[in-house]
């Protein structure tokens, strides 16, 4: 986990509110961080303090807010320093929110697909510039690091580094067009699958109402999948099959019925319904034949396809996929992209040694001039020295490192902010000071003279110094050890992998500058996005207003809107309080979903803990505006350390509870007088005595689990979680450990029935280093060799049926072949691997399809797991 | 409801729904069926629990009970005394009754005039069919007399339970004044005891049977009047009822702040001065006070945090043991629900489609849409939610009903499911093979 890039990191928040009671102390110095692909779950009671933070993170704080201090580091930036101009360009783009309360989230006198598509309109364009942006920003930055590395003024390179860089966004470009086209088609068509699917599950149950707005819907997708390398061969026999289903599908006009003795046409005739649906079923059934083989087809690399295209030839030439593969990869890899390669690489490493050798200067820099912030010192001097420090930090930043390092980044700004508030405090810290004595003279005067003052003197509100002083000193000492471990680190980077990852993002920033949002594009994108988050007919409700929509329907309806603008980080504040468990599961099921595609880092606040262990990979506890616990998931729920989480987990009754459940007595502190020692101690029964005298630390429990709480200090008495919990620990233990056992059971079984089958090519793969092929074609071993298995449970049917197929190969070899090759194409970058190989491989598995059979294999295996152990 | 045994076995059913169905207008011919013939009874002293997804139905049947709707048709017993009634079912009846007799009318003289074209005699036919066709009026005279007159006592009922709830009140009242007054000795104990009584039939006269139902909303926020006072909104039940006495009021309201875990500090102050948890203990309260014998909860806990949730739980919980108190639990959160309910019906789309009590239902959930709903419960346990799989349930790909409709069946003892005869034998099987 450790490794992992870090999206986010927040790091001693502190945010307080100006009321008319005083100041609320909302936040209170919490550090986390958040890693790509990430849930981080915040939990605790309403007043704690989550949803401060995640609005922070945001920059929607409420105007009392004060921000007293702390930092949160997001792509080089400190969001907590910059202006709401550059808020506006990260809100709904990169970050984006749901929140607990959908209707004053949406406005009401908008339509909800206007509401949609307008996030999408508004930062599609702008997302398109800013990729252009990058884009050119970095190529051109690899181009001057790629002449800087060769050599001084040699002209010629210098040419050739330039004309690759143009090539290469020159084809970019074009690659990414074929690869939309291509997906759009790709999607069209099986998308047309699931619907053909789902009206023939219709027709055959005879449920046609409202059915023909399906069926022209699955005309247009068909339509729309036609390319060159979807379905193409029997586009015209795929165009005959949809007018054909146009013909039979027309609806037969209204039939209205007269009325004599009122002349008026009848309101409630329905149109009757005349269509020969076993006459469209039959016809589904061969698009669907089409759209299935369509799909099955293999993806040609457009990246290469598209150099070929830009640079040798003019058109697409007739071959198949593999070969095409194989040919345009070849003609990339000789003409451009080894020697593009090779040169980025040399470009890094030389902008890498480059960055260690200013971090070195750096380091000296530093250590020279952080002796003026010890002690007395004048203003002048020290605004001369953080230049000096910042200039330094500056020039070492690596420019050509793809993930921006956010502490070098922030630096600027922070340690201008820093010495800001020294010398700041200075002169506030004076002229409170006289205020005060100002104050209390004539308070005392009055209190002298024998009255009693119906008012009070104000608190001294001094800014300390020595803090502010130490802050200074802490940013340069963070920088400093960073950049200390950077060039320990530089001599173990693997440049290969950089240069890889270098042309990742520019095929990640240019396929930005290629997606284009039309309003078309957008509504259809909105439709899709309604769909998957449970709206039924999308298309209908697009045109409603939210006054229209049930709570449920509208908390629907926001969180699309946060998904469609695609963001980086995701906050869900309490998204599926006001939901049922349906829903609930069907939502958390979705952002599940569109985390794992798009490595989306989210922040789940919420107070069920039922969720957190469902959403969660780490959990944060919060508790009168600090985090007093956070762990992994299994660390919180299974070895929970803080009073606080067992209490939490203590008043949730699960489906096993019998006795009164444990509530928390009392209510959350005042935050304006926040207690001295720990918060929870008022309603903790653990509380010690020093609870109240002093604030814990976080103690660390192991590396990934920590909590506050004087409970783990070495000298405190050894107390158990209560009882409810102890008990519910001990079941859930016991059912993950039963559930682990049916697992390991069932992966017994599974490697006796395997082992015949693969012996064989356990064998071939003797002496060879494993390839991409090789997996491939094990694990589709595998998968038919469950398939064997269910075609008869027992070892020795099983043996038998693998002779048979053994017997049958010589008959079905072509396609075997034919088969393993196509599992090649997968991994075109390694298409090296020997044929032989790749026969032996099929043969023993004896596959009599290719692809299709492995899928119809996968799901033959899940239904027989499902009636086992419905047998069970 | 195939339970008739539970059904004549009155004394212990405080509340007894029958084919309850609540549509609502929706536009020219249409109408949204939101309760659609729900059936239940709920025994005196026990938490029913009512569960099921939004919108389908479970807050309008709260709601109908409580008489907020006039409903379409079914009836709704409390105490034995029909408190609600639809004329629905009447109505669709006698026009049923009407067609019928129509067409046997129509029947008949068919037959007549084929009897006339074979060439028999006019005048023998005649009175035959005269009398034929009298006696199948008279028939479906009496059958639609004895409907409508159903149907007007079904009106009467809807129009009048409390009339007649507070007139039988007031006859009691009247018959303990005149016992009293037949023991007193003298002119002036018997002028006090009219003047004692006074107040009592007062009361008695503006009793509502309704008033013994209570409810508790779902949001502690809006359900709250944010200008009146914790004191007004809590007595604000017995003032309607008619009791002028301040101090008893105070003393009353006092006492119920004391049950709810407030204090008596708390009364003058307003509903925004409460935290959430607190703000549910007031609706609590102010339903409590009224004294009722039938409380409808719904979704008390819904919009609260987990640790007040957990106190709310706990306070209606011992609340229900000190007054006896029945419950109408209405709740999605199903890990609440089996906590709190002792039998649980499950609700889909207007339709009752499980009842079992909780235990069972929860052992050996026999509908698909019951799975489905346990399926997708969240519990604190991070290795269960990993390997969870929810259920999606499809009415149309799960049941067949173009052949044999489905009616409420017990499948074994107290264990109600909505189905047909096939899938009867179906659960009936699965059962015997789990136990």
């Amino acid at each position: 986990m450790d490794n992992r890039e870090v999206k986010l990191s927040i790091k001693n928040l502190r945010i307080s509110f100006r009321t008319d009671g005083g100041k609320v102390q909302a936040v209170r110095d919490i550090s986390f961080n958040l890693n790509k692909g990430e849930t981080l779950a915040v939990v605790g009671e309403s007043g704690s303090g989550k949803s401060v933070t995640s609005r922070a993170v945001l920059g929607i704080l409420a105007n009392n807010a004060i921000k007293e201090g702390g930092e949160i580091l997001y792509d080089g930036q400190d969001l907590m320093k910059i202006s709401e101009e550059e808020f506006c360009k990260l809100r709904g783009d990169k970050i984006a929110m749901i929140f607990q309360d959908p209707l004053s989230s949406l406005n009401p006198i908008m339509r909800v697909g206007k509401q949609m598509t307008e996030a999408m309109l508004i930062k599609g364009k702008h997302n398109r510039s800013a990729c252009r942006k990058d884009f050119n920003g970095m190529l051109t930055r690899l181009n001057r690091y790629m002449d800087l590395a060769v050599a001084e003024g040699d002209a010629a390179v210098r040419a050739e580094n330039s004309a690759k860089c143009a090539a290469f966004d020159k084809f970019e470009c074009k690659h990414l067009q074929l690869e939309n086209a291509f997906v759009a088609a790709k999607e069209a068509a099986s998308e047309a699958v699931s619907a053909i699917d789902d009206i023939l599950f219709h027709i055959e149950k005879n449920a046609t109402a409202g059915l023909l707005g399906e069926i022209k819907e699955v005309v247009d997708r068909a339509n729309e999948s036609v390319n060159r390398f979807v379905a193409d061969a029997r586009a015209s026999e795929l165009a005959a099959e949809t007018d054909r289903l146009k013909a039979i599908t027309k609806v037969a006009p209204m039939i209205k019925v007269r009325n004599f003795v009122k002349p008026i046409f009848d309101r409630n005739a329905q149109p009757v319904d005349k269509t020969d649906y076993a006459e469209v079923a039959k016809t589904l059934g061969k698009i669907k034949d089409i759209l299935a083989e369509a799909i099955a087809f293999d993806e040609p690399n457009f990246f290469s396809l598209a150099y070929y295209l830009t640079f040798t030839g003019e058109t697409v030439p007739e071959m198949t996929v593999a070969e095409l593969n194989a040919f345009t990869r070849k003609d990339l890899d000789e003409k451009f992209m080894l020697e593009f390669i090779r040169r980025a690489k040399s470009a890094i490493m030389y902008s890498n040694r480059q960055s260690v050798d200013n971090k070195q200067l750096a380091i000296a820099t530093m250590a020279e001039l952080v002796g003026i912030f010890d002690g007395e010192f004048d203003k002048k001097q020290a605004y001369a020295a953080g230049k000096a420090i910042n200039h330094a930090v500056e020039t070492a930043i690596d420019r050509l490192d793809t993930i921006k390092d956010n502490i070098s980044y922030t630096f600027r700004s922070s340690i201008r902010a820093a010495i800001d508030s020294y010398f700041g405090g200075i002169v506030r810290n004076a002229k409170e000071e006289k205020r005060y004595a100002k104050q209390k003279a004539s308070y005392d005067k009055k209190a002298a003279s024998g009255k009693t003052p119906d008012w009070k003197v104000a608190e001294k509100n001094l800014v300390d110094l020595d803090a502010a002083k130490a802050g200074i000193r802490a940013l340069i000492e963070r920088i400093k050890t960073r950049y200390e471990r950077d060039i320990a680190e530089a001599d173990s980077i693997d440049f290969d992998a950089r240069a890889v990852a270098m042309i990742d993002y520019l095929k990640l920033k240019a396929s930005g500058v290629a997606h284009k949002v039309t309003r078309r594009s957008a509504k259809a994108h909105a439709l899709k996005l309604m769909e998957e988050v449970g709206i039924p007919e999308p298309r209908k409700r697009f045109r409603q207003y939210p006054f229209e929509f049930s709570g449920g329907m509208r908390q629907r309806i926001v969180i699309a809107i946060a998904l469609s603008a695609n963001p980086d980080i995701l906050i869900c504040d309490e998204p599926t309080t006001a939901l049922d468990v349906t829903i609930q599961s069907q939502i958390l099921e979705l952002i599940n979903k569109v985390k794992e595609e798009r490595q989306l880092s989210v922040i789940f606040i919420t107070h069920d803990l039922g969720v957190v262990a469902n959403m969660a990979d780490r959990v944060a506890v919060m508790y009168a505006g600090k985090i007093v616990e956070i762990g992994t998931s299994e660390d919180v729920f299974y070895s929970p350390a803080h009073p606080y989480t067992w209490a939490l987990l203590s008043s949730m009754p699960d489906l096993d509870t019998k006795e009164k459940l444990e509530a928390i007595p009392g209510t959350p502190p005042n935050m304006i007088y926040p207690p001295k020692g720990d918060a929870f101690a008022e309603r903790n029964k653990y509380a010690m005595e020093i609870d109240f005298e002093e604030q814990p630390p976080m103690f660390k429990i192991s590396d990934t689990h920590s909590a506050a709480t004087w409970l783990l200090h070495p000298n405190a008495p050894k107390i158990d979680p209560p009882k409810a919990i102890t008990d519910r620990i001990a079941r859930m233990k016991k059912a993950a450990d039963e559930a682990e056992k049916l697992t390991a059971e069932n992966n017994d079984l599974q490697q006796t029935v395997k082992a015949t089958p693969n012996s064989v090519d356990a064998k071939a793969d003797d002496g060879d280093g494993m390839s991409a092929e090789e997996l491939t074609a094990r694990t589709m071993g595998g998968d038919l060799a469950d398939e064997a298995k269910n075609a008869g449970v027992l070892p020795d049917i099983e043996r038998a049926a693998t002779a048979d197929a053994q017997a049958e190969t010589p008959a079905k070899k072509p396609t075997a072949k034919k088969s393993a090759a196509k599992s090649a194409t997968a991994k075109p970058a390694t298409a090296k691997a020997s044929t032989a190989k790749k026969t032996t491989a099929a043969k023993s598995t004896g596959a009599p399809k290719s692809t299709g059979s492995r899928t119809t294999a996968r799901k033959s295996t899940a239904k027989n797991t499902e009636t086992k152990s419905d047998k069970e | 409801m195939e339970n008739k045994e539970n059904i004549e076995n009155r004394d212990d059913v405080l509340l007894r729904v029958e084919h309850l169905c609540q549509y609502f207008p929706m536009g020219p011919g249409r109408e949204l069926k939101a309760v659609d013939d729900v059936s239940f009874d709920i025994k005196r002293g026990e938490v029913f629990g009512l569960v099921g997804e939004s919108g389908c139905g479970k807050t309008t049947t709260g709601r109908s009970i409580i008489k907020l709707y006039d409903i379409t048709s079914g009836s709704v017993y409390f105490k034995d005394q029909r408190i609600c009634a639809g004329t629905r079912s009447y109505k669709d009846a006698i026009k049923k009754a009407r067609a019928d007799r129509a067409a046997e009318i129509a029947a008949l003289k068919k037959e007549k005039a084929e009897r006339l074209g074979r060439g028999e005699e006019n005048d023998v036919l005649v009175p035959e069919y005269l009398r034929r066709i009298d006696e199948v009026k008279s028939r479906y005279g009496a059958e639609i007399y004895k409907l409508s007159m159903q149907k007007a006592e079904a009106n009467h009922d809807q129009k009048h339970c409390d009339h007649d709830y507070s007139d039988k009140e007031v006859a009691r009242m009247t018959a303990e004044r005149d016992a009293a007054l037949a023991a007193c000795a003298d002119d002036e104990a018997r002028a006090k005891t009219m003047r004692e009584y006074k107040d009592k039939l007062r009361i008695a006269k503006r009793e509502r049977i309704v008033n013994r139902i209570q409810m508790i909303f779902q949001d502690p926020i809006a359900s709250l009047d944010p200008r009146m006072t914790v004191r007004d909104i809590i007595a604000e039940g017995l003032v309607i009822k008619g009791i002028r006495d301040k101090k008893y009021i105070d003393e009353k309201v006092y006492g119920i702040l004391e049950k709810v875990g407030l204090v008596r500090e708390h009364a003058d102050r307003y509903p925004h001065e409460f935290s959430g948890g607190q703000r549910q203990r007031i609706g609590i309260a102010r339903s409590v006070i009224m004294e009722p014998e039938l409380i409808i909860a719904d979704e008390p806990v819904s919009a609260l945090d987990v640790s007040i949730q957990a106190q709310v739980i706990n306070l209606l919980n011992e609340i229900k043991e000190r007054l006896g108190l029945t419950i109408l639990f209405i709740a999605h959160d199903l890990s609440v629900v089996k906590y709190f309910s002792d039998r649980i019906g499950v609700m889909y789309f207007g339709k009752m489609v499980e009842l079992a009590p909780s235990d069972e239902l929860f052992a050996h959930p026999l509908h698909p849409y019951t799975r489905s709903l346990l399926s997708a419960i969240p519990l604190p346990d991070p290795n269960y939610e990993k390997n969870r799989k929810r259920f999606v349930y499809n009415p149309l790909a799960e049941h067949d009903y173009s052949v044999d409709a489905p009616v409420m069946r017990e499948v074994s003892p107290g264990h109600f499911i909505y189905c047909n005869q096939a899938e009867f034998d179906k659960y009936r099987q699965e059962l015997g093979a789990d136990k």
